[in-house]
């Protein structure tokens, strides 16, 4: 499908200050508890919240060894209010082959009493995206289906 | 935007239902007659092609008609397309935009005049 979009908005309202939606974001000890679901462990390796910074996650299931989750490099990074982040490149601006190649732009703006949360996400083109994706991706076309109607219920 | 959305939308559309899911299931396996499709099901058979109409329309399945019998077969490429990478990548940030608020509202915000 050649009019695919390669690029994902999302927005919510959180019912807290940029201070402290920041926070959560920007200490390890509270990244882990929410960057990836339970049961699955979260361990925060780098957050270095500065451009050029690393950002790097490891996961782990059922007490085995911990595994790679994300390692980018953070590009522009303002305190309350903006971050961006790629796994095009490591630490230091590194360029490395990501599985999953992205740039995410975080942004947090006062609304009200609370505050708007934005992620925008920039993918590689759908072509290139899906072949990368499918690389580690190997479940049965039942689950996906169940995953999608399960994904398609919660929009509704 | 909305250019873009509009395929994904209808297949999206299209899975919302359950006896299309199960229509999709079943053609998974292999193609299928329209009379077979519609015997699991209790409805009748305008209901039921209202159904695959939507299926056909949104791309996910394909029908033929060869003398009085019309056939009924997934497209897979559609049905890719539909449950792509993009969905998935999606349904990933959504769940943990919706699990960094439930953490900043239930965990960080209460205790928040510690510094």
């Amino acid at each position: 499908m050649t009019t695919e979009n390669s690029e994902l908005n999302i927005s919510r309202i959180i019912n807290a200050s940029p201070a402290t939606v920041w926070k959560a974001w920007s200490r390890p000890e509270h990244l882990a508890k929410w960057w990836i679901p339970d049961p699955i462990e979260c361990k925060v390796v780098k957050l270095d919240l500065r451009p050029g910074g690393g950002f790097e996650t490891l996961m782990r299931e059922g007490g085995g060894e911990f595994k790679p989750h994300v390692e980018a490099c953070f590009l522009d990074v303002v305190p309350e209010h903006r971050m961006v982040w790629t796994t095009t490149l490591a630490e230091g601006w590194q360029p490395i082959e990501s599985w999953l190649a992205l740039t995410a732009i975080i942004t947090l703006e006062a609304e009200g009493k609370g505050t708007r949360y934005s992620a925008r996400v920039l993918h590689r083109s759908p072509a290139d995206s899906r072949k990368h994706e499918e690389m580690g991706f190997q479940v049965g076309w039942g689950t996906t289906i169940d995953q999608l109607a399960a994904f398609v219920q919660r929009l509704e | 935007m909305e250019h873009y959305q509009a395929p994904l939308d209808a297949a999206f559309h299209a899975l919302s239902d359950s006896t299309r899911r199960a229509v999709i299931n079943r053609l998974m396996k292999s193609p299928a007659p329209v009379k077979e499709l519609a015997e699991p099901f209790s409805m009748g058979l305008p209901a039921f092609l209202k159904h695959l109409r939507v299926l056909e329309d949104s791309g996910l399945i394909a029908t033929e008609k060869a003398g009085r019998i019309r056939t009924c077969r997934i497209r897979i490429d559609r049905l890719a397309e539909a449950e792509s990478w993009l969905s998935r990548q999606r349904a990933l940030w959504q769940a943990s935009t919706d699990r960094l608020a439930d953490y900043v509202e239930t965990q960080i915000s209460g205790k928040e005049n510690d510094d």
